[in-house]
């Protein structure tokens, strides 16, 4: 890999002298990055255009922004509505992670190493959830807790939050796992490691990384989850996303505003630690 | 992953059992129960007498009005997509392309961004934007350009913009990794050969590239038709989509087995785009292996 990109290079840098300067070619160089400038703006814009509203001290949406204040966050943080769904999400958050990794970290290693019959279809279906709507996943389960009459408990609703992110667990462990050389493992077990000595010593801190990145991505979506929650939360007891929702078709006020930039900030922390620990750059392959 | 295994399952093999529980329960289980519903007459366990029935189905093909709403869903989808690949390919192929890491993390940050930030924090930004009191029209309005605001909220034209919004980045990265794989040779050889850029581009580089196009589209495509939240918040409860009829039929109307019949139409529609999907991603890895 390292040795294509230098070879690329040095490639790029002949041919470049060979190559004829002329203005179309710098016109069509501008034009390139003038897109490219505009598609970011379009994707970053809306995020900062958010954190103004969040500051903006008038009592509705208003356009250019008036002043500086921090009236909406503490309305938000006195709100006990928002409050109780902060936690709640956060609590759903972490015992979904909790399940999300376990789960799809020890499915990884199963699918790796494991020598199943049919390994293809088994991931293609683990990471399905990905693709096939969650709303879907939503609908069922809601009418499946209605017929076996369970009521909408917190365990139903980190089910479905399993559900769909169990696949980010899968992915990145095995990315993981089908980059270390497996000959690592059988040369352990050669110089006398037990199998479980091996896989706790050896295996457990090479896919960390990769388990890692998965539970930190599972934590993001659940925090954020919204069709699957809609579905599955009972009254006086919703996430932090369907609490903004329901807010949303009735006021649009800076509350919002700073709910938003409260999750926008943990989102925020998440990707640089993320980048910082593990490096995004591996994970993030559809 | 090798498909094929020459040796028995090990004692590793046992690991996928949890999830193969979870998925038996929370998803097969489930979804099959909601194909039994969607052709029985009410809730077997409210009422003891319910028999097989077509008559969700029959609703709705028989009703134009449904007609129209899965038409007008699977149009939304097709915006967006056409719209997320306009935009999202330039962006992929400059994030492939970038030679300085510092400005490939930075990129890649800031297509992550807007991924990690929630659906619905991300269609009250466009909220802002687009109502008639919105950054947008008072921006225009303040210039002179206009003198009325313009009806951006409650159209599907704000719908598809949300959408692109959300669902660009996942086109972006499924792009870039195809991109990436293009050998840079291939159009520097053709410039040589005397191709401008754009010609090079177009015949080497964009061919190259269109298994990933196609992952990417039947991505955009599958979660676009699936969207819930901007559809509903930027279309007013005006515009009718699959996903709010689903939801509507189960908050208002207490019927679940029209809800089950519509999530089956949908579920179908999806499995089609997945096995496509996953078609394509073979097609990129198989290109991978010629190379």
């Amino acid at each position: 890999m390292q040795t294509t990109a230098s070879s690329s290079l040095s490639a790029a840098q002949q041919t470049a002298s060979v190559r004829m300067p002329g203005p179309a070619r710098h016109y069509g160089r501008a034009l390139y990055l003038t897109i490219n400038i505009a598609i970011l703006v379009f994707l970053l814009a809306p995020i900062a255009i958010v954190v103004v509203f969040a500051l903006n001290p008038t009592p509705f949406i208003q356009f250019p922004p008036v002043g500086v204040s921090l009236r909406w966050f503490e309305k938000f943080f006195a709100s006990r509505d928002f409050m109780h769904a902060l936690w709640f999400s956060l609590e759903v958050a972490v015992l979904t992670t909790a399940s999300a990794t376990i789960l799809g970290a020890s499915a990884a290693l199963a699918l790796a190493r494991g020598n199943l019959p049919g390994t293809r279809l088994i991931v293609a279906t683990m990471l399905s959830p990905l693709m096939l709507p969650a709303i879907l996943t939503g609908l069922a389960l809601f009418q499946t807790y209605v017929l076996l009459d369970v009521g909408r408990p917190t365990w139903g609703l980190v089910a479905g939050h399993t559900l769909v992110t169990l696949p980010y667990v899968v992915r990145t462990t095995l990315a993981v796992l089908h980059n270390f050389d497996t000959r690592l493992e059988e040369a352990a077990q050669n110089l006398g490691a037990s199998p479980l000595r091996t896989f706790f010593e050896l295996t457990l801190p090479l896919i960390k990384p990769g388990v890692l990145a998965g539970a930190i991505f599972a934590f993001i979506v659940s925090f954020d989850q919204f069709p699957v929650s809609l579905f599955l939360v009972s009254p006086g007891n919703e996430t932090l996303p369907v609490t903004l929702f329901n807010y949303l078709k009735f006021d649009l006020d800076g509350t919002i505003g700073a709910a938003s930039v409260v999750s926008i900030v943990l989102a925020f922390v998440v990707v640089i630690g993320l980048d910082r620990t593990v490096g995004l750059r591996s994970y993030v392959k559809l | 992953m090798s498909s094929t295994a020459t040796t028995r399952p090990n004692g590793l093999a046992l690991f996928i059992l949890p999830s193969a529980l979870l998925f038996g329960l929370f998803f097969f289980l489930p979804i099959g129960l909601m194909a039994v519903m969607s052709v029985l007459t009410g809730n077997p366990v409210v009422m003891p007498k319910v028999a097989f029935t077509t008559r969700h189905y029959a609703r709705m093909i028989g009703d134009p009005y449904y007609l129209e709403v899965i038409w007008t869903t699977i149009r939304i989808g097709l915006v967006t997509t056409l719209v997320a690949l306009a935009i999202g390919y330039p962006l992929a192929h400059w994030m492939a392309r970038i030679k300085s890491r510092t400005g490939h993390a930075l990129l890649l940050m800031a297509v992550l961004a807007p991924m990690l930030t929630g659906i619905v924090v991300r269609t009250f930004a466009w909220m802002t934007l687009l109502s008639d009191k919105g950054v947008i029209n008072e921006t225009l309005i303040a210039l002179g350009l206009i003198s009325q605001p313009l009806k951006l909220m409650y159209t599907e034209t704000g719908i598809v913009v949300g959408l692109v919004h959300i669902y660009v980045p996942f086109m972006v990265l499924t792009l870039t990794g195809v991109i990436g794989r293009i050998d840079e040779r291939l159009e520097q050889a053709a410039e040589n050969l005397g191709a401008s850029p754009l010609r090079a581009f177009i015949e080497v580089t964009l061919p190259l590239s269109l298994p990933g196009i196609l992952a990417g589209s039947l991505l955009v495509f599958a979660l676009a038709i699936s969207a819930y939240v901007t559809p509903i918040l930027l279309g007013g409860f005006q515009i009718m989509t699959l996903p709010i009829l689903i939801y509507q039929q189960i908050s208002a109307n207490f019927n679940v087995g029209f809800a089950a019949a519509l999530g089956i139409v949908l579920l179908m529609i999806s499995l089609l785009l997945v096995i496509a999907y996953n078609r394509a991603l073979r097609l990129v890895s198989g290109q991978r292996e010629l190379q």
